[in-house]
């Protein structure tokens, strides 16, 4: 008994059979989803945009607003690990059955530090796209630059060869 | 690996470490006389406990050098003090010029092929003229 691996293809392609002799036979491919949808019973949104460190529920430690120095905070909110860790060693040593508290503080620490890390990737994003368009900009006056001179130089043969005639 | 992804598995070491640093430490500790109601407890063999006084020395310096090789990586960071705006309002400078650049390229290669064209077709006049005039042997 044959079975087939896979399921087949699903059946719109039979409604493409004379799209070469007439395009608009076939119908127009589906526009693009907007807002949240259902994909394998998973809901999906279309808007990629990083939930704020309230909305999970965790506390920020660094101070909120439009501006934040990412350098300073990142530094300092490594010397805080540090700190806490420090802490969690010497509360192993005297009191070792309060340590729940210390290891929620550096759990803390971590979700605010890699918060940080993430709100950052906007940021390069854009420095990305920058970067390409100078390049761009570059490669197309360079092309600029050497069409100009092919053609100069074209022109430059033309004549000397119609010299070169008149001259027969 | 970018500077951002670098720094990220820089925390993550660090993490790795902590915890590392503890479950060792807790796990191979000597037993310790808590009250001298409690018996002293067996010695351990000399090497043991000399490799053991060093773990605590050796872990604490590998933590302390991830933290500073995370400082290095956030000084690395080429974080220009601009802001989205800045940047928003240098993409749109940018994809100006582009555009300018783009255009002054299309006219180029246009009268480029018109003169390719214009070459061409006196090319194809020469060598009929050529192929007319010769005589034939």
């Amino acid at each position: 008994m044959a079975t087939a691996t896979y399921p087949p293809p699903p059946p719109f392609y039979r409604l493409y059979k004379d799209y070469l002799e007439d395009p608009k036979s076939a119908p127009a491919p589906p526009p693009p989803i907007e807002g949240t949808y259902v994909c394998f019973g998973g809901n999906y949104t279309t808007d990629d945009v990083l939930p704020s460190l309230e909305e999970q529920g965790v506390r920020q430690l660094y101070p909120k607003g439009p501006n934040v120095d990412f350098k300073k905070e990142l530094r300092s909110l490594n010397r805080e690990l540090q700190l806490h860790i420090l802490e969690l060693a010497d509360v192993l040593v005297e009191r070792p059955s309060q340590y729940a508290r210390r290891v929620e503080d550096i759990s803390l620490i971590f979700k605010n530090l890699h918060h940080l890390l993430n709100s950052l990737r906007p940021h390069q994003a854009r420095a990305t796209l920058i970067h390409i368009l100078e390049l761009q900009i570059q490669s197309r006056k360079q092309a600029v630059e050497d069409i100009k001179r092919r053609r100069e130089e074209a022109k430059r043969i033309l004549k000397e060869s119609l010299g070169t005639l008149d001259g027969q | 690996m970018d500077i951002i992804s670098q720094l990220q598995e820089q925390t993550n070491t660090i993490a790795a470490l902590a915890f590392n640093t503890f479950g060792t430490l807790q796990r191979d500790a000597p037993p310790v006389r808590l009250s001298p109601n409690y018996p002293e407890p067996p010695a351990v063999p000399t090497d043991d406990a000399t490799k053991f006084s060093e773990q605590p020395k050796l872990l604490s310096a590998s933590l302390v050098k991830a933290a500073k090789q995370f400082d290095a990586l956030v000084a690395a960071l080429p974080l220009s003090d601009g802001g989205e705006e800045a940047q928003l309002k240098r993409i749109a400078e940018l994809q100006a010029e582009n555009d300018a650049v783009g255009q002054e390229l299309q006219r180029q290669l246009e009268a480029a092929e018109n003169e390719l064209k214009q070459v061409q077709e006196l090319f194809s006049q020469a060598a009929d003229n050529c192929v007319n005039l010769k005589k034939p042997d």
